[in-house]
Parts: C-alpha cells; sequence; structure tokens
C-alpha cells in the first residue's frame, strides 16, 4: 500500500517538475529575409518590366559573392552595362526562341535567373571564364565592363569577341535544358564515339574539328558535344558554320581523315536538325536565321 | 520477505530524492536582452544613419594588399546611393562618380559598394585597370564589415583581403579641396609622363635631380651626381594629398629634408609641371641628356649579350615622340618581338630584325633581317652602321622605319635599368629610346 503511495508520489514528481519549455526566440524580423532591399532605381524598373514580368527572369546585377565562386577575384558590373547587355541577350536569345516556338515555350523553359559580373573570372592559368550556368536554371555572364556592341560609340570589330562569346554561353546553357527535358537521340553519342575524352583542354579547336568535333570543348562529352553543336550553329549561322566545315583539311592526329571529319560534323548537324523538329517542334535553319540576323545586327 | 520490503522503500525514497535534485529546472540566463535579429536590424540602422549624417561627406583612406595608398570621398545618400571621388587617376579625382551601396548583415553588419565605383578599380582582376597581377588587381575590397562607429569616424575592415578602411567625417573645405579640382591638380603630377624626353629633371636648392616615377605602383626614384662625381639614388613610395605628393620616406638632399612635393600647375603647352619643394618654386623638366653619362654602358650592353651567346629583345619597339610602338611593328601579322644580336655573324657584324610566331603557332621565325655594326665614341655614345641584309628587308614600313631610327647617325645612350635591362635612348633629343631586355 505505501509502496502504491510512494510510486504514485515518484509519478507525481516527474510530471510536475519536468521542465518549462522557453518560448522560441522571436524572429519575426529576419535581417535580409526575402530577399536583398534597395531604393528602386530605373534600372531596376526596367528590368521588371523587360524580364521579370513577361517571362519570370531575375536579373543580379548587384555583388552577391554567394552567386559566384569564392575563391576568385571578381567585381560587379558598371550599372551603365546592364541595360545594353540584356538587350542584346533578349534580341539574340529571347526572340529567336519566342518567334519560332512561342511563349509558352520559352516561359516554360527559359533559365530563371541571370547573373552578371563586371570582370572576368581569371583561372589559374591566366585563362578567363566568360560564363558558366549552373542546373539550367542560373547563368552567369562575365566581363560586362567590357560590353560594347555596334551601338556604341568607339566600336571596333575586335569588340564583338566578348558579345560573342556571351551569346555562345546562353545558347549552350539553352541546349543543356532542351536536352535534359527531351533527351538527343542515341544516335548522336555513336557519331564520334571513343573520341570523347578529358583531356580536351589541351587540344585547340582545329584539332578538334579535323575530328569531327565542332569545339575543343566538344571534345569533353557527348552531353557538352550536343550543345556545342547547336550553340555553334546558331550564332555563326548556316554559311559560318559551312565555313567551318569546309575548312577542314588533312588528316587528325587521331587518324580521323577532313572527308571523315566533314561528315561527321555534317552527321551531328542533321540529328540536331532532326531533334529540334521532333522533339520540340522547332524549324531549326529558321531559327539559325533569327539567331544570326540578330547577332549580325548587333555586332557585324 | 520484510528486509526487502525495507530496502524497496529506501531505495524509493532515495529515487525520489534524486528526482528532486536532478528535475530542478536549468535556466539559461540570455547574454543580451533583445534577439540577434532585433541587436542586427539597430545596429544596421545605427550604421544608416551616421553614413548618411554628414553633410560634407567621409574622407577614406585605404592602403590596399598591395601596398599603394589611396583617398577616398564618400557621399552616402539613403536610398542606397553613393557618390564618390579618388586619387586612383586624373578621371576619378576630378569627376565624381555615382553607383549604390548597401547595408547588410553577413555575420556582421557589413556596408557593401555592390556596383561597380572608382573603389572597384583598386580590386579589378584585370591588370590593365590597375597594373596588379591579372586574376587579383591590387588585392583590395568592396565588402566590409563594419567594426565600431564612433562620433566622426567609422572603422572597417574588408571581408576578403582584410584591407582596413577608416571613414573619417569631411569638412566642407576637404570637401570642396574634390569638388574645385584641387585633387585633380594634385594628380597632374603623373604627367610628368608625357613629357615627351627619357630624362626629366628637378632642381633642388641648386642641385640637378633625375626623377622617374611608376604612376601604376607609386614609386619615385631621385638620381644625382654628388660632390664626389658619384651617381647616387634616392627611391621612395609615394601618395597624394590635397595639395601635392607625399613621400613615404622623407628624402634627405643633405642640405634640407624634403618630405614631398607641392604641385602647382602642369603646363601642356612646355611640358613643364611647376611644383614647389619646401615652399621654393622649381620645375620639373625635359632633359636631353644624362645627369651624368655612363661612358662604359655601350660595351657592356653590348660585351653582356656577345659573351653569353644571348640577344636583346624589345616587344614594345622604339618609342618616339610620346608614342609606345611608334613604328606600328604590331601592326604586322604574327609579330612577336624585336631582335638586336650582337655578334650575330661571329666577328663580322650583329643582327637587327622583327621576329614572326609560325604559322602552326609554335615556334618564331625570322623572315629577314639588317646586318648592323655598333661603334662605340668615347663620349659614351653606341653609333649603328648597316652593312648588308639577309633575305628581303622590306623597303617600307614598320621594320624599315624601326632600322631608319637604329641608324640615327648621332647614336645613343644606355642606360643600365637592372642587370638584364638597358634603355638606349637617342642622343639628339632624348625623345625616341627603346627597352631592350636580354635573352640568353
Amino acid at each position: 500500500m505505501r509502496l502504491k503511495i510512494f510510486i504514485t508520489f515518484l509519478f507525481g514528481s516527474i510530471i510536475f517538475f519536468s521542465c518549462k519549455k522557453e518560448d522560441p526566440l522571436v524572429v519575426d524580423d529576419i535581417s535580409g529575409l526575402g530577399g536583398d532591399t534597395w531604393a528602386k532605381t530605373a534600372l531596376d524598373k526596367w528590368l521588371y518590366d523587360t524580364l521579370v514580368v513577361p517571362y519570370n527572369i531575375a536579373t543580379k546585377y548587384k555583388w552577391d559573392q554567394s552567386e559566384l565562386e569564392l575563391n576568385k577575384s571578381i567585381v560587379p558590373p558598371k550599372e551603365e552595362k546592364v541595360i545594353p547587355v540584356m538587350r542584346s541577350v533578349k534580341r539574340v536569345w529571347m526572340e529567336p526562341y519566342i518567334l519560332q516556338a512561342g511563349e509558352l515555350f520559352f516561359k516554360k523553359y527559359s533559365p530563371k535567373l541571370f547573373v552578371l559580373a563586371g570582370s572576368a573570372s581569371w583561372n589559374l592559368d591566366g585563362s578567363i571564364t566568360l560564363g558558366t550556368a549552373e542546373g539550367g536554371r542560373k547563368i552567369v555572364l562575365y566581363l560586362l565592363n567590357d560590353f560594347k556592341n555596334k551601338t556604341m560609340p568607339g566600336y571596333v570589330p575586335a569588340d564583338s569577341a566578348i558579345p560573342k562569346q556571351m551569346f555562345h554561353v546562353i545558347h549552350h546553357e539553352f541546349g543543356h535544358i532542351l536536352d535534359q527535358t527531351i533527351r538527343r537521340p542515341v544516335a548522336f553519342d555513336e557519331v564520334t564515339k571513343g573520341f570523347y575524352t578529358a583531356d580536351w583542354i589541351n587540344t585547340d579547336d582545329y584539332s578538334a574539328r579535323q575530328d569531327g568535333f565542332i569545339t575543343a570543348y566538344a571534345l569533353s562529352s557527348p552531353f557538352e558535344d550536343f550543345v556545342e553543336m547547336i550553340s555553334i550553329m546558331l550564332i555563326e549561322g548556316k554559311s559560318g558554320f559551312d565555313n567551318i566545315v569546309n575548312s577542314i583539311s588533312g588528316t587528325s592526329i587521331r587518324g580521323t581523315t577532313a572527308d571523315q571529319a566533314k561528315a561527321k560534323l555534317r552527321q551531328k548537324e542533321s540529328i540536331v536538325v532532326n531533334y529540334y523538329k521532333q522533339a520540340w517542334n522547332i524549324d531549326f535553319y529558321t531559327l539559325q536565321l533569327r539567331v544570326r540576323n540578330a547577332i549580325v545586327n548587333e555586332i557585324y | 520477505m520484510n528486509r526487502s520490503k525495507k530496502y524497496l522503500k529506501i531505495s524509493a525514497a532515495l529515487l525520489l530524492l534524486f528526482v528532486f535534485i536532478f528535475s530542478a529546472c536549468k535556466k539559461y540566463d540570455t547574454a543580451f536582452v533583445e534577439t540577434p535579429d532585433q541587436r542586427i536590424n539597430t545596429a544596421i540602422k545605427k550604421y544608416q544613419s551616421a553614413l548618411t549624417s554628414s553633410p560634407a561627406g567621409w574622407n577614406a583612406t585605404i592602403r590596399t594588399q598591395a601596398g599603394g595608398t589611396y583617398h577616398y570621398h564618400f557621399r552616402f545618400s539613403d536610398s542606397n546611393r553613393v557618390k564618390m571621388f579618388s586619387d586612383f587617376n586624373l578621371e576619378t579625382a576630378g569627376t565624381a562618380g555615382e553607383s549604390s551601396y548597401r547595408l547588410k548583415a553577413l555575420q556582421t553588419p557589413s556596408l557593401l559598394f555592390d556596383t561597380y565605383s572608382y573603389l572597384h578599380l583598386l580590386s579589378d582582376p584585370d591588370g590593365n585597370v590597375n597594373g596588379g597581377d591579372n586574376g587579383l588587381g591590387l588585392a583590395s575590397d568592396f565588402e566590409y564589415s563594419l567594426d565600431s562607429l564612433a562620433a566622426d569616424s567609422i572603422l572597417l575592415t574588408g571581408r576578403v583581403h582584410g584591407t582596413k578602411l577608416t571613414l573619417v567625417k569631411a569638412t566642407q573645405a576637404e570637401f570642396d579641396a574634390w569638388q574645385n579640382g584641387r585633387w585633380a591638380n594634385t594628380l597632374a603630377f603623373e604627367n610628368i609622363n608625357k613629357i615627351q624626353n627619357y630624362f626629366r629633371r628637378l632642381t633642388i636648392n641648386g642641385v640637378n635631380y633625375e626623377i622617374r616615377i611608376n604612376s601604376v605602383s607609386r614609386m619615385l626614384a631621385f638620381t644625382w651626381v654628388d660632390a664626389n662625381g658619384t651617381i647616387r639614388q634616392f627611391t621612395t613610395s609615394y601618395y597624394y594629398s590635397a595639395t601635392g605628393v607625399v613621400f613615404v620616406t622623407p628624402f634627405n638632399t643633405g642640405t634640407q629634408t624634403v618630405n614631398g612635393l607641392e604641385i602647382v600647375s602642369w603646363d601642356a603647352v612646355n611640358s613643364v609641371l611647376n611644383v614647389k619643394v619646401n615652399g621654393v618654386a622649381s620645375i620639373i623638366a625635359g632633359a636631353t641628356k644624362p645627369l651624368k653619362v655612363d661612358l662604359s654602358a655601350p660595351q657592356r650592353w653590348w660585351q653582356t649579350a656577345a659573351s653569353n651567346s644571348g640577344y636583346w629583345i624589345s616587344l614594345d619597339g622604339f618609342h618616339v615622340n610620346g608614342v609606345d610602338d611608334a613604328f606600328g611593328l604590331k601592326t604586322i601579322p604574327n609579330y612577336y618581338f624585336v631582335v638586336y644580336w650582337p655578334d650575330y655573324n661571329t666577328g663580322s657584324n650583329d643582327l637587327f630584325a622583327p621576329v614572326f610566331i609560325n604559322a602552326a603557332g609554335n615556334g618564331l621565325e625570322l623572315l629577314y633581317g639588317a646586318a648592323p655594326r655598333a661603334q662605340f665614341t668615347s663620349d659614351g655614345r653606341a653609333v649603328f652602321t648597316n652593312i648588308g641584309f639577309y633575305g628581303t628587308y622590306p623597303s617600307t614600313g614598320p621594320a624599315r622605319l624601326s632600322l631608319n631610327q637604329l641608324l640615327l647617325p648621332q647614336g645613343y645612350y644606355f642606360i643600365q635599368t637592372s642587370p638584364s635591362t638597358y634603355d638606349m635612348v637617342s642622343s639628339t633629343d632624348a625623345k625616341a629610346w627603346i627597352s631592350l631586355q636580354l635573352v640568353q
């Protein structure tokens, strides 16, 4: 009987002496929650009206180290370069796709974030990176401070290299998104099977072309090869691409003859064209014409 | 039975006691009354109102990791805009630039200059912008954590390179010094690099000093001839103030200590910089001859290469009348450098030629060349004469113009700038020169 009292008492003590839980911290006003805020300028309004409202694409031009490589010295862009760059991006990448495949297609698949940097990203080997992309969502464009197109004073043809590289990056990354949404035909990977190598960095574009690759980077994997084909065909245009193919001569170090290399590039070209038609119902050659015309208007 | 019951009671009592003892709640004392979020918001508000509280803006001094000292003037608005001046170069000292800034909680309250401004010129990883290393620039910061706030100053530390930045409230007079172009006037010091003569001279107290400045690393060198006829040199780094150039190491001339130069004005017509040294007016102007000619320099230059089977190259070619690569060697396709090869044909002649990158891009090639001979005069000059050609030397264009310059009848003085570099300076007016480096 006493034991029962003891036990009851014991439980009672456990119940009544168990700790009172403290109230959680007040978290009603976390600094920076919901993103950065600042007094909006005309530039912010332009970006909002031109890219956010119609396409839900954000443009981050203000410095945010977390969007870039932490181990690199990079600087933010000059404010006056932001609109010209994004206007060019719109003309060379957005408008051709929208005209060709429709707004719905574009809104559905376009990457949603552009991050802009003023300088290039310098690599340890002294080379520079002009563009990167992540996960089909974010595209980083570098070297905005040196961006010039035909409409700007003091433009010389040598300035075309930087905008052209930007357009290359954007079309390349968008190619990845398309490829990841509807996979490229297996036949593409078969064309130059056995030639892909991690050592592409020690190869130049000319040697790569002798083996039937459009650029040295295309050597890295079929995945990159496919989108390099898309990007180069679009930014160089039909005749530019034909010139590249026709300029191949000699036999490569790995024994591919010029005729074989040309045939391989042509085979890849036709696979890309068919893929655009079958997967996306896009006429590639019309799209190519639109992109190339836009680029010519921009920089040539 | 009874015993075990007793034990049970005792152990139950003990258990009860333990429960009392150990279930006592531990109270956590909070070190602060407010939450971290409330405190950071308060701190940011405090800094925000401090930044915008100075009507004449803030003076700032930055010492980059690369070593240079730079001055800035900031005016912060309450709508994330900042206007600034800087003594980085003539343009930034004379025209205010506007960009954006933001206060943000990055672990600590931080001040971010978040679009490109004069401040980013120091951090730009392109060496062409600021003379720093490619990929690093001058190792300076544009994101700062706010360390402390006093009545008229704010201490900040760079988040990447640890650059120290101190903001001090400016007076109206200090702000006016920027607005009225006094700083821009001081920056006119860099114009002495526009003087077309190789030699630039300043007279202090009757003694002539040759001055060389590197406006990128902000180094200044004085060269003079002492009473015994020996060439002496003094080197210091410098920075700017609102009135002139300040030497980091004061220059003791023997008769007085010079802490800096007051910059009065730049006379663009005559290419003369008017200065004051310790209050006495003087000028920095071009000169056509070295203070003391290094008589053996031409022969040393020739012999260094000849006895090491080496040769001299210049990437930029001749600098003439203020123009780098005056004859446009770099416009020739595949041009790499121009070579002067002493004793190329042993005992007979030297070689002077532009060198090209070959078509495959993996080697150099010599397409043509001239065969000069060097003669050394007793007054320390080298005079070149040509005795023939290799291949077909162009009769016009950059290569021929460069050769004509080399064959200048009055010849050249040689200035040794390091064990393996010489500058070869025209002896007629010192307005043409070429910088040569040894390859062996």
